[in-house]
């Protein structure tokens, strides 16, 4: 009831204008106030909400029920939402022993959530250039940002490895090992580095959209505060600091998101430049592998809870930094104006 | 040279001269010509104007020149701000600019060398040996089972394309409205963003994709009532639409799944269209479709285009895919040349496709 209350409210203005302008017809008058509106539509709008959204969380109630299933109720028919009998420190305990959880979390860490932080950081710094300056081949350069995007990480991963194998930055190195013989070209592949330098240089997992995203909200940001700093005489890296950076915690809230979790299920980069110490995302890949090896393999019937229970692991710690972040990013999406 | 200069600005009689001399020396990108130019420019004004009354110019530079403090400075560091900003520009952009060489520019070039050549490692890194089209043609017409996962990889793209964009666009057109519990709704939508774009879903999907939709869809109370195979007998559909609506439903979940960061786009897009245009379609008396039509769907056209984009990108690196999953095979082991050789005809195969949709 409360809800019709605050609609005619709402419509008050438009009721005294319509009041002084007798030339509209009274299709047009119901429209305006709003009548045709009810508390059906709200109730029918919500209902399609939850059925969507009984499909989108039903995988995720899937999983941690099936993850706390005993073997023993795979056999009985009537198992639909309630296990007729449960054993969660078994399927548990083999998922943490089966995809190495403390050692991947660790890796996860220091690989991972790092080259996430550092790209964050660069991206903002590389799309400022972008969206507030104007400089030579700048429409080259922006035609090359979106190459970036367009061609998958995919195509470019085997050269990739094999300059990683001896890294060298515009053949400087290359040369001195040319005249000197002393080769200093080290071998960054299985070292963090070899995730931390493309972040570094803007050029981590998905940097081109990230950057994008910012260009698009720098853009939108008043330039005025900036020319204001400028005249008052600070420099660029003082405007961009203590003006820009400021004013965009709600894009940098999007991009942290983005970025943290992208890296977080990264798989294929992580399988290919590191060298044993895998991040987790790689442990679970494969943990079919490892549990065959133990002997369940996939036609028993509890390796699909042990496996259920190391997805849900897997994603547990993505699911309270979304908790903890979700009331910002959810508004965020709104004013970060991606019009592309 | 620069005194002369200054003297010369200084007696300029006629204000609008000067200043478009001064927009000159900032806007020209090679200050070093121009201000020659723009000197010898302002001499022949001084030339001509000097027979004019010169206690008119004198009043005229008093009202309206600027105070000699506020001239663009003569030393050749800070010539303009512009210039100035240009500098600044490639400064902030430099990290990117280098990475963008050394992880981009060059491995694309090498990636597109490689797959024209015979690769071998040896010591000193790879060693490659230029063989022409032969890579190529081993492919297209001696494998034999490449065109067949060439076409299951194009077939995967192009029946979940469509159905991605329309079910992200209308998750996004109702979350977008105003209602009550809006907020507890996002929030719930966009948990797919934050689990399914990994392995998670590869696994979760991998194993169990019928199972689930099984229990979720057909099985259970409605497996007494009629099955989809039933509503599609009933609805008579001819045999290709019949098949794709089936394999949605069979997939219902994994595509639902991968709607979360396209539903994002989509609401911020939404969210960039002014209200004012509803306004006055309100005014003028259209109805909620007709403003869908001629308003929402129009000024998303850009939108959609990126969304389509990251789509494409999204399902061409998708590891569901034999063809990718062969090459990495084909990378671990070694062989860099074929590898590269598939990915660049399957890219090549998807830029035409997207180009063939994009003229559409």
């Amino acid at each position: 009831m409360d809800l019709l209350r605050g609609r005619r409210s709402g419509n008050g203005n438009i009721k005294k204008l319509l009041a002084k302008a007798p030339q509209i017809d009274q299709r047009t008058r119901k429209k305006l106030t709003n009548k045709g509106v009810s508390i059906f539509s709200y109730c029918f709008r919500i209902l399609i909400l939850l059925a969507i959204g009984y499909i989108i969380i039903y995988p995720l109630f899937y999983m941690i029920v099936t993850s706390l299933r005993d073997k023993q109720s795979y056999y009985t028919a009537a198992t639909v939402w309630i296990p007729t009998s449960i054993n969660p420190g078994f399927n548990y305990a083999k998922a943490i022993y089966s995809m190495r959880l403390w050692e991947g979390l660790t890796n996860t860490f220091v690989l991972e959530i790092v080259a996430a932080l550092i790209e964050v950081v660069t991206c903002a710094i590389a799309a400022y250039g972008f969206a507030r300056f104007k400089f030579k081949f700048k429409g080259l350069l922006m035609a090359g940002l979106f190459m970036t995007i367009l061609i998958p990480e995919t195509m470019i991963i085997i050269p990739r490895m094999v300059n990683y194998s001896k890294m060298d930055f515009f053949g400087i190195l290359g040369l001195f090992d040319m005249l000197t013989g002393i080769d200093l070209r080290p071998n960054i592949i299985g070292s963090p580095l070899a995730f931390y330098l493309p972040s570094l240089f803007a050029m981590g997992l998905r940097s081109g959209i990230l950057i994008f995203i910012y260009i698009q909200f720098f853009k939108g940001l008043p330039y005025e505060l900036e020319e204001a700093a400028w005249v008052d005489g600070a420099g660029p890296v003082r405007t961009f600091v203590s003006i820009a950076v400021p004013s965009s915690g709600v894009v940098f809230i999007t991009v942290i998101v983005f970025s943290i979790i992208w890296h977080w299920n990264d798989t294929v980069l992580a399988s290919v430049y590191v060298k044993g110490n895998y991040p987790l995302s790689v442990h679970l890949e494969r943990i079919n592998m490892t549990l065959a090896g133990q002997g369940f393999y996939s036609s028993n019937v509890e390796t699909q809870s042990i496996l259920m229970a190391a997805c849900f692991l897997f994603i547990i710690p993505m699911l309270v930094f979304y908790m903890i972040l979700q009331r910002w990013f959810i508004e965020s999406i709104d004013r970060v104006g991606i019009t592309g | 040279m620069n005194k002369d200069k200054d003297l010369i600005n200084e007696n300029t009689p006629l204000e609008e001269e000067t200043e478009a001399a001064t927009e000159e020396n900032t806007a020209v990108a090679e200050p070093e010509v121009t201000e020659e130019t723009a000197a010898e420019e302002a001499v022949v004004a001084e030339a001509e104007a000097e027979p004019v009354f010169e206690g008119f110019a004198v009043a005229a530079r008093a009202a309206n020149a600027p105070p000699p403090a506020f001239k663009p400075s003569k030393k050749k560091k800070y010539r303009s701000i512009e210039n100035l900003k240009s500098r600044y520009g490639i400064m902030f952009t430099m990290p990117w600019i280098i990475g963008f060489v050394i992880f981009f520019a060059w491995p694309l070039i090498q990636s597109i060398w490689f797959s024209f050549c015979d690769v071998t490692l040896s010591k000193d890194g790879v060693v490659t040996k230029f063989t022409g089209l032969d890579n190529y043609n081993y492919f297209l017409n001696v494998h034999g089972e490449y065109d067949k996962w060439l076409s299951a990889a194009l077939t995967s793209i192009l029946y979940s394309l469509p159905i991605i964009l329309l079910v992200s666009l209308v998750l996004a057109l109702l979350l977008n409205q105003k209602f009550r519990g809006r907020l507890f709704f996002r929030a719930l939508y966009f948990i797919p963003v934050i689990i399914a774009t990994g392995v998670v879903v590869d696994l979760m999907f991998m194993t169990t994709s019928d199972e689930l939709t099984a229990a979720g869809v057909s099985l259970g109370i409605t497996d007494s009532m009629f099955s989809i195979e039933d509503v599609i007998g009933w609805l008579d559909m001819p045999d290709q639409v019949a098949k794709y609506v089936k394999l949605i439903i069979n997939n219902i979940f994994d595509l639902l799944w991968s709607c979360g960061i396209q539903t994002v786009l989509f609401i911020a897009g939404l969210q960039a269209i002014p209200r004012s245009l509803y306004e006055a379609s309100k005014v003028e008396g259209a109805t909620k479709w007709e403003e869908f039509w001629f308003i929402t769907f129009p000024m998303l056209g850009s939108v959609t285009l990126l969304v389509s984009v990251f789509t494409m990108v999204e399902l061409f690196t998708s590891e569901n895919n034999t063809l990718v999953e062969r090459a990495y095979a084909m990378m671990d082991n070694g062989v860099f040349d074929e590898s590269s050789t598939m990915l660049w005809i399957y890219f090549v195969a998807v830029g035409a496709v997207m180009g063939i949709l994009k003229s559409f």
